[in-house]
């Protein structure tokens, strides 16, 4: 049973809840910490006591034998102080690189940047840090275009493609927010967002190209090398860059009218409606479908309609209804039904980045027909899964 | 529900230890749960602490996620903390909200004292408010609002039937009469 004080009940726990635009940044912070494991401090009194025996075994040691200090020990501390050499090099890939230490709290402290001539040329940027490198993620990107943290905004770096650095628990001092070296290959880097903790910049490349990514200590700094030539990035063979968001082979984005699946057969049963916001840069729903028995399960022919308003019309009553949104999506099904196997909302309000309700618009002589209201108007791209039988709508979010 | 390939993949790294992947989870969750448990527990404080505590608890035992949608089972994390915090929190509240029932019988709404469905959500049980927010905010069928809260069909059914009567005694809703 559904009324009018429903409706409104309904309303207003979205209003409500909407309230809160995003997911907050500090509570992502907590929550890291929250699973990083920490020292133990029961460990502070064995420490100590290990501490407390090398000395009682160095006094002997001295008293026993003195030249000891004048030999072994400055070539000792030289050793430890010195800078840890460049491990062999390691080749050049194609592909996203994390790593640092989780949970471990930094402070960046200086950005160079020079040109290696030698075979294969590359450009160094080596970011300096005082206590290790922090957890760190780097992401390839085929455009120089970024968003700043925070704020929102575009940036758009000298050059046609770019590395995101995303350091956490970082902090930084002393470090120009904006560095044009004009390499070769690294144009510009630009400090994207310095926010609870979460360091990022973004590197202007003067073309895609292949990184590789050195950790070093003594001092601590992170080494990232970008190829200048196109045959320095042969080991292993370079990967393309990828042009869609996710990391499965998905087909991209169209900002048009799509349709697709097969006729024929008795009609397919749908049985669920599921809709999810994916990070990767969508919304994506899903309408799973079962075979009536005997039947070979197929997808049903379908057309995804793009609209410039969130107003549908109902079939077969031809009654108007609005959905939440300013665009919307008509997904059409021609020889599929849910009277009889869907027993799930018909109508759903998610508040996704995009897509703000999906309503069921008609389920009549075996056309089936659901609306899906948009906050803005998207490109999209469908996928056709089987086992079980899916059509699969992605709506492509900012 | 079974889980798609791409989620798939990111839980198993987070089963292999990989918090970066686990942040995905975060991310894709986060929002809606912390939604939820602030309609429940009427407070952002709260709220976050609750869902903080899901996630970890989330992290400890997401050896014990099999090949489901991560959704419902963060869900009924998320309800349980949602519930247990407001139970900690307000035992001294509970207390003399009992008391209050035991010396007065039932309260009657006057037509003065209409509410607001804010302030009518503030005065319903936690389990009352978990069921609306589940049903009407997440849009979970009476049946998956049931598994979330991990009380039979029936006892749903009834808990959301009360949870509406009162909202609309408290608001001055005319009720429908089947």
């Amino acid at each position: 049973m559904s009324d009018k004080f429903e409706k409104n009940l309904r309303d207003h726990l979205h209003h409500e809840a909407e309230e809160i635009r995003e997911f907050p940044r500090q509570l992502r912070g907590r929550i890291r910490e929250g699973i990083t494991p920490r020292a133990r401090p029961r460990m502070a009194p064995q420490l100590a006591l290990a501490g407390a025996l090398v000395l009682v075994a160095f006094a002997v040691l001295v008293a026993r034998n003195p030249q000891v200090i004048i030999k072994d020990v400055p070539s000792a501390i030289k050793q430890i102080l010195q800078p840890s050499p460049t491990p062999t090099p390691q080749p050049f890939t194609c592909a996203d690189r994390s790593g640092g230490t989780s949970g471990l709290a930094a402070q960046l402290t200086a950005i160079r940047t020079a040109h290696h001539a030698e075979t294969p040329g590359f450009d160094r940027i080596v970011f300096d840090f005082s206590d290790g490198i922090p957890s760190y993620d780097l992401t390839r990107q085929v455009t120089s275009a970024f968003v700043k943290d925070a704020s929102g905004q575009p940036v758009t770096l000298d050059g046609s493609a770019g590395i995101k650095l995303v350091f956490r628990n970082a902090s930084v001092q002393g470090v120009a927010d904006d560095q044009k070296p004009r390499l070769t290959a690294v144009r510009e880097i630009a400090q994207l967002g310095n926010f609870e903790g979460v360091l990022s910049y973004g590197v202007g490349l003067s073309s895609s190209q292949c990184v590789r990514v050195l950790e070093l200590t003594g001092p601590s700094r992170l080494v990232v090398d970008v190829t200048t030539s196109a045959s320095a990035s042969t080991s292993p063979a370079p990967t393309p860059l990828p042009t869609t968001p996710s990391a499965t082979d998905l087909t991209p984005f169209a900002c048009q009218d799509l349709a697709g699946g097969s006729s024929n057969g008795p009609a397919m049963r749908l049985t669920q409606v599921r809709v999810a916001h994916q990070a990767a840069g969508y919304d994506r729903i899903v309408f799973e479908f079962a075979a009536p028995a005997g039947v070979t399960p197929y997808l049903p022919t379908y057309t995804v309609s793009r609209q410039a308003s969130a107003k549908f019309v109902k079939d077969p009553s031809g009654q108007d209804v609005t959905l939440r949104g300013s665009s919307g999506l008509r997904i059409a099904l021609h020889g599929a039904s849910g009277a009889d196997s869907y027993t799930g909302s018909r109508d759903i309000t998610p508040g996704l980045p995009v897509l703000q309700e999906l309503e069921q618009l008609g389920d009549f002589e075996a056309v089936l027909s659901w609306g899906a209201g948009l906050g803005r108007p998207s490109c999209i791209r469908t996928l056709e899964l089987s086992n079980p039988t899916r059509l699969v709508v992605d709506i492509q979010t900012p | 529900m079974l889980m798609d390939p791409a989620l798939g993949r990111v839980i198993e790294r987070c089963r292999d230890g990989d918090r970066d992947a686990f942040e995905e989870v975060v991310d894709r969750y986060g929002l809606q749960l912390l939604r939820t448990a602030r309609l429940i527990l009427r407070d952002q404080a709260l709220a976050e602490d609750a869902i903080q505590e899901t996630f970890v608890k989330a992290w400890q035992r997401i050896g014990s996620l099999r090949e489901e949608d991560p959704g419902p089972w963060l869900t009924r994390i998320a309800m349980n903390e949602s519930i247990s915090s407001y139970r900690r929190r307000h035992r001294f509240q509970a207390l003399t909200e009992r008391f209050g029932r035991l010396g007065g019988g039932k309260h009657e709404v006057s037509s003065e004292a209409r509410l607001d469905l804010a302030h009518a959500l503030d005065q319903l049980h936690p389990d009352q408010r978990a069921a609306v927010a589940l049903h009407y905010y997440q849009d979970l069928s009476v049946e998956e609002t049931a598994r979330a809260l991990k009380v039979p069909v029936d006892t749903m059914k009834s808990r959301l039937k009360t949870a509406l009567r009162r909202l609309r005694q408290l608001t001055g809703s005319e009720e429908i009469t089947p």
